[in-house]
């Protein structure tokens, strides 16, 4: 069994110039971010578990070699696809090439499944895991907070709105994208990080397909400005609306001093009152 | 163990010499958890990487070193500037320690030392008193060794398990604070009259309400460090927070043109082992060499202040020690031996009376303000009154400071006996 751990190597502390809008990455901060690691941890689970291998692959520059030799001393294998390090480089490689670019790099080893990060630290589009499952022809499982092993099949639970999780069995061959959440990397071994500290990384040399998106330039991100009318009315009137002065409203409810269970009473009575509860909900009669 | 200045110029050393050698760091990389003022002076790198300058990761050359006295409302300057210092073989460079150390480390791995990050030491392993080893916080962490640098910074956690270090030591320790204020490179040339890689160094007396220590300034590319260092014990009594000390030197007369409109990049603290000769642990064990901050190697002597210096200095003798140790079973006592033959303890038994003097309450409260004034008096111009004599002038000063003369003789002499 094959299990590829699709990493990105990043500076997770790049300094941004605010003016410019420049990026200044430091290579030696180089690392994997909490949801990368945990790509990574779970990667290594499942293969203690079903006695798989895990192949720890990323795309980048040499600044990926330090987080793959600490891949490489908790036993996976690794492989670097060499890509640009520049940053403006970097912005003109879409998520649908990279995609292309990391399934030729795996050859005619189809991987069981890959745990790859729900999104990047940097450029967080969220859109390779779709893309490298397209790529592949497998199913894709995004946003999972928790993935484990229960007897032969793959379980995994993912975030949704209002707080509820969703739990799902992820039939193999599979894309799971995994949050930086439940799991942290187990540190490896003194004995094998002094075994990796001065392993050469293997590379793999494939062509980056060619883009659509061409970068002609690279500004810092601004909010769009936004339309405000000019004020209308005379200053005693703007002064009324902005203060609400003269209006009537609801005026402010002293309960109490009541005990602990009559106060939530009072409480639950007012947000089921103004619409920010529902009875149902609650579970409690309110009256 | 500590891949600062001590650990890698120890590591260094023992690859070159054919030792095995491995480099611990508990930060990422070598230099990212390291603090310092700003200034290395590399002289002592000569003997083992011929011309470093060309590589080193510098900010700027220092050109340009000024000794500040300061009150509230004067500023007494004298400043030295040399266009030999900004030529080979440079004199001294301010850098950032994370660029630096990790020069430096690489240097030792390009020896033949492995480095390994991200890793931290937590205790010493020991058969029958002998340290034969440390232990990490990895995964069967326990590296044998026949020989243990302990280059792990000021708060030695190494030696002080062997109580080679006292567990505290305020007395003997000062606090230095820094901020890295942010600048245009051409505002810095024009605010300190330097270009291209010239830099400044301003170590400054007297900007610490009254509690015994000094500040300083020093110039970066883009970035200038303004900063102070104080005494840990008169700090915590004054119950001042060292972050105000900073604000008050930046908004002082005479600093505040030099930092106006900077942005703080950056806020940084760190102990200081001052206590100097008189104050160094035993300097090996069975098994264990202790170097750089961790055995107190900082000059604190008024107008020098050094410390990376010594730090390598202590570590290029700590390296030759343990290989040879290691190697054809020396007596590590050669290591004291060693650094008594070179700057490292010959400086500092000189200057033993330096740091005392230097944090005297005379020096740090009254002196100031009495030279102060006196250059004040002099450059005053009185007419019609005739000019006052300096004798007159220097009275008038003394009284006015709560000194006495005889006190400025003692003093006097007691310096010329220190810096003779």
């Amino acid at each position: 069994m094959l299990i590829v751990a699709l990493l990105r190597c990043t500076d997770l502390r790049a300094e941004v110039d605010p003016l410019t809008g420049a990026v200044s990455r430091d290579p030696r901060t180089a690392s994997l971010s909490a949801a990368d690691a945990a790509a990574l941890e779970h990667a290594l689970r499942i293969a203690d578990t079903w006695g798989g291998r895990v192949l720890a692959l990323t795309a980048g520059g040499p600044e990926a070699d330090g987080p793959l030799r600490e891949a490489l001393a908790l036993g996976a294998e690794v492989r670097r696809v060499p890509l640009h390090s520049s940053y403006i480089e970097e912005l003109a490689v879409d998520e649908r090439s990279l995609a292309k670019l990391v399934v030729s790099a795996l050859g005619e080893n189809r991987p069981d499944l890959v745990l790859c990060a729900d999104r990047s630290a940097d450029r967080g589009t969220g859109a390779l895991p779709a893309f490298v499952a397209h790529e592949l022809g497998v199913v894709q499982a995004p946003g999972l907070v928790a993935l484990q092993v229960e007897g032969d099949q793959l379980v995994a639970e993912r975030r949704l709105d209002f707080g509820r999780r969703e739990r799902m069995r992820v039939p193999l061959p599979a894309v799971c994208s995994v949050e930086g959440a439940g799991v942290r990397l187990r540190r490896a071994s003194l004995p094998a990080s002094l075994a990796a500290a001065n392993a050469t990384i293997p590379l793999v040399d494939v062509a980056l397909p060619a883009s659509p998106v061409r970068v002609v330039q690279a500004r810092p991100t601004r909010p769009r400005p936004r339309h405000l009318p000019a004020p209308t009315g005379t200053s005693r009137e703007r002064l009324l609306a902005l203060t609400g002065a003269l209006l009537s409203h609801e005026p402010p409810t002293v309960v109490g001093p009541v005990g602990a269970a009559e106060a939530a009473d009072a409480l639950l009575d007012f947000l089921v009152r103004h619409g920010y509860l529902s009875e149902a909900r609650t579970g409690w009669a309110v009256p | 163990m500590g891949a600062g200045p001590a650990g890698a110029a120890a590591a260094l050393t023992a690859a070159r010499a054919g030792a095995s050698v491995v480099l611990l760091e508990r930060g990422p990389f070598p230099g990212s958890k390291n603090v310092y003022g700003g200034v290395v002076y590399g002289r002592v790198l000569d003997e083992v990487l011929p011309r470093w300058w060309e590589e080193v990761p510098v900010q700027r050359w220092v050109t340009r070193r000024s000794t500040m006295v300061l009150t509230e409302t004067q500023a007494l300057t004298v400043d030295f500037r040399t266009v030999a210092w900004g030529e080979a073989p440079y004199n001294g460079c301010t850098t950032f320690r994370s660029d630096f150390d990790s020069w430096l480390a690489g240097k030792a791995v390009e020896a033949g030392a492995q480095l390994v990050t991200s890793t931290v030491a937590t205790g010493l392993i020991r058969e029958g008193g002998t340290v034969v080893g440390v232990r990490t916080d990895r995964p069967d962490g326990d590296l044998r060794a026949k020989v243990v640098i302990a280059a792990d910074g000021v708060n030695s956690f190494l030696a002080k398990e062997l109580g080679l270090l006292p567990s505290t030591d305020a007395a003997h320790l000062t606090l230095g604070v820094k901020e890295v204020l942010s600048l245009p490179r051409e505002v810095i040339d024009e605010r300190f009259g330097v270009r291209g890689d010239e830099g400044v160094d301003v170590e400054i007396l007297g900007c610490t309400r009254g509690i015994p220590g000094g500040g300083f300034v020093y110039t970066n590319k883009e970035t200038v460090s303004v900063g102070v260092v104080v005494s840990l014990e008169h700090l915590t009594a004054a119950k001042v927070r060292p972050e105000e000390l900073i604000a008050d030197l930046k908004a002082h007369p005479a600093i505040a043109p030099w930092v106006r409109g900077a942005e703080v990049k950056e806020y940084a603290a760190h102990l200081i082992p001052e206590g100097g000769y008189d104050h160094f642990p035993t300097l090996h064990a069975d098994g264990l060499l202790v170097a750089g901050d961790a055995a107190g190697m900082c000059l604190a002597a008024g107008i020098w202040l050094e410390g990376v210096n010594f730090a390598i200095g202590s570590g290029l003798a700590a390296g030759r020690a343990a290989a040879a140790a290691a190697q054809t079973g020396a007596d590590l006592a050669s290591y004291r031996k060693d650094l008594e033959s070179t700057f490292v303890l010959q400086d500092h038994k000189r200057l033993r009376k330096a740091p005392g003097l230097v944090l005297s309450p005379r020096v740090q409260g009254q002196y100031p303000g009495l030279i102060a004034d006196l250059v004040e008096g002099m450059f005053t111009v009185t007419n019609p009154t005739p000019k006052p004599g300096v004798v007159r002038l220097l009275r008038a000063a003394a009284n006015k400071h709560g000194v006495k003369l005889r006190h400025l003789a003692v003093d006097a002499l007691a310096g010329g006996r220190t810096f003779r």
